[in-house]
């Protein structure tokens, strides 16, 4: 739930017209421009169709420079971008050489484990050197090392389930466990807000899907109770299975899930839980444990958690954390486990590393001081910003924090000039927020001194001013009226 | 409380429409900007023109109609490669909105709005033919067009599928 000024509303949609108005013109005089030369289709159909790509072209080339900037150093709290230029208004941009050192606002490195780490780094290089870079097959014929099982082991008990399953990627975690979970014949209800992985995963397993006002127990309820008294469409017989599927913490709103109420509503109607924590595992709770230590939740309520190891472990794949029975299930049936190959040995041991870390198994206590650095971080930033009268989303102790920007042209403002000023920060447009709900997302991480913060804060009110994004009164003007009060009386 | 001056805040609830074309339709302020445009366009037509008010709605009404025909009842799909797997390629905007329901606050707005913009017209221009007749034509197609029996029909094959 997001709160604007109707005004901003209203001037939001007039630009995205504006911009769709000229798009429109633009592709209408290029038509006509480029019905004199010839069509070198071959007799072959166009690639893209009609208007498909219409909002690729217009919209998002114009600010393509805002997105995918290349880097060349490790993603740490400071790092070099690659400067680029463009010599046809963004259509196509040319690297140069030089870089500038840059505040990272944007990567997912919650704890820091990004860069090179004096724990991690030493045994990932010696387990390259041992196992080499990728095992080369699946985990099912000959890429099953000895690191795979000893992770899987250490996951489940990090998270507190019988068992887990590993991945090669995230994505593909939720894209090819859900259509081995549910079928034809099932129902999946899925968070309206939920990532683009679960949502593909969910359209590919064949399920009805239906979706859920984001973060909303009650619309859960109501949904729940409608869907089971209408059974499956046109037949109307009972669901053969009803799975909820919602996030920890959702990656472009930094909410928490209202995790207790939703389980208690899956249990009242005997539905199953699917918990997706890619943005929580590691990176909330007092032991790190997630959302479910956050929230006081016992993972034996929740069926299914998945997670990845991308964003506070520093490495890449996802996970799958269940009861041995449906462990052993999807190990038997899903394709990522059977024909995709297994995760790079170097990638597990830079997970295990970095549990162990977390957990103070590696004699020292960084990993508290770590979990409680990212904590202290991110409360102090998103407070400040709050001061200072922006409009930030999110819960306390959530890492992810998303500035409302609302106009389109505010995001290229926001993004250049940051950048102009050395803080790197990610921009989230339409279509990956909804039309009027353009984003500039910070992430904050344990690797960030209060120096660092506070230069960060700096910049972006700076910024903020220019752009005109502080939407909300700022609280000082409320202490100057007190003040003038106490003066007169 | 309240002091002049403060801006009058909405709330933006996040909308259940997994359509991206069309979700951005149920945000507060559509409506308001969609009548203040075709207000201002007016404005705009008979600044530049400084023909007859009358004539400004004629010509305001008639560029409503080619511009809502061709997004509304023409455009099929949606303006991105989007990971719907083109579930919607064969449906035109209005078809898509509202998730295909008939008969909703949005879908009446719009069928509305051409008839006021007609009454507008035609009361300005004292119902005087070459106007009167253009006028009417724009309002009976448009308002054919969003009837809910006409929900996927193409008439004689016409804009029907490639």
């Amino acid at each position: 739930m997001v709160r604007l000024p109707y005004v901003t509303a209203l001037t939001t949609l007039f630009s995205y017209g504006l911009l769709f108005a000229f798009g429109q013109l633009r592709d209408f005089f290029r038509r006509i421009l480029d019905a004199r030369k010839p069509s070198n289709l071959k007799g072959y159909a166009p690639i893209c169709l009609g208007l498909e790509d219409f909002y690729t072209r217009r919209l998002y080339l114009r600010i393509q420079d805002c997105f995918g900037r290349p880097i060349t150093s490790a993603p740490d709290a400071w790092f070099d971008v690659v400067e680029r230029y463009s010599n046809d208004c963004n259509k196509t941009l040319h690297r140069t050489t030089a870089t500038t050192k840059c505040l990272n606002l944007g990567s997912y490195n919650y704890l820091g484990f990004a860069a090179a780490d004096e724990y991690c780094t030493p045994r990932v290089i010696e387990s390259l050197k041992k196992y080499s870079a990728s095992t080369c097959s699946v985990r099912a014929d000959g890429g099953n090392t000895k690191l795979h099982t000893e992770l899987e082991l250490l996951v489940a008990t990090f998270v507190g389930k019988p068992a887990a399953i590993l991945f090669g990627m995230g994505y593909v975690t939720n894209s090819a466990i859900i259509p081995a979970l549910v079928g034809k014949g099932g129902l999946i209800i899925s968070d309206s807000l939920n990532h683009n992985s679960i949502v593909n995963g969910a359209r590919g397993s064949g399920a009805t899907v239906r979706v859920f006002q984001h973060n909303n127990p009650a619309h859960l309820e109501e949904v729940l109770r409608e869907q089971i008294a209408g059974g499956q469409p046109r037949t109307h017989r009972p669901w053969k299975k009803i799975i909820v599927i919602v996030e920890g913490i959702y990656s472009m709103e930094g909410e928490l899930c209202k995790l207790p109420e939703v389980i208690s509503v899956c249990k009242k109607y005997k539905a199953y839980t699917y918990l997706d924590e890619a943005h929580s595992i590691g990176a909330i709770g007092k032991t790190g444990r997630g959302v479910c230590e956050l929230l006081g939740v016992d993972p034996a309520d929740v069926d299914i958690m998945m997670g990845t190891f991308t964003k506070s472990f520093g490495s890449c794949g996802g996970y799958i954390a269940a009861s041995n029975e449906i462990i052993h299930h999807l190990k038997l049936t899903c394709p990522a486990h059977i024909y995709a190959t297994s995760m790079s040995p170097p990638a597990v041991q830079q997970v295990i590393s970095a549990i162990k870390v977390i957990l103070g198994e590696d004699g020292t206590n960084r990993g508290a001081k770590k979990l409680a650095q990212i904590r202290e971080n991110s409360n102090f930033f998103r407070l400040e910003l709050q001061k200072m009268g922006f409009e930030v989303l999110g819960d306390n102790d959530s890492p992810v924090m998303p500035i409302m920007l609302y106009n389109p042209a505010k995001i290229p403002a926001f993004s250049r000039e940051c950048l102009r000023q050395n803080v790197a920060v990610v921009t989230v447009a339409f279509p990956a927020t909804p039309l009027l709900l353009a984003r500039a997302r910070i992430c904050i991480s344990a690797s960030h001194s209060r120096e660092d913060l506070i230069k960060g804060l700096e910049v972006i009110s700076k910024v903020g001013d220019l752009v005109g994004i502080k939407y909300f009164p700022v609280e000082q003007e409320k202490t100057t009226a007190v003040e003038k009060l106490k003066k007169i009386q | 409380m309240g002091r002049r001056g403060e801006p009058y805040y909405v709330e933006a609830a996040p909308p259940v429409d997994v359509n991206k074309n069309t979700e951005w339709f149920m945000y507060p302020g559509v409506w308001t900007t969609y009548i203040l445009l075709l207000f201002f366009v007016w404005l705009l037509v008979l600044s530049v023109s400084g023909c007859s008010p009358g004539a400004a709605w004629t010509v305001v009404n008639l560029a409503h109609f080619a511009i809502t025909y061709h997004f509304f009842h023409w455009k099929k799909g949606t303006p991105f490669a989007a990971d719907d797997q083109g579930i919607y390629s064969r449906l035109t905007w209005w078809e898509q909105i509202d998730n295909g329901q008939q008969l909703t606050r949005n879908r009446k707005f719009l069928t509305v709005v051409p008839v006021v913009l007609y009454l507008i017209a035609s009361h300005l221009t004292d119902y005087k033919q070459p106007m009167f007749f253009l006028n009417t034509i724009a309002v009976f197609v448009l308002v054919v067009a969003k009837l809910p029996n006409m929900h996927k029909v193409r008439i004689f094959g016409i804009n029907a599928d490639i």
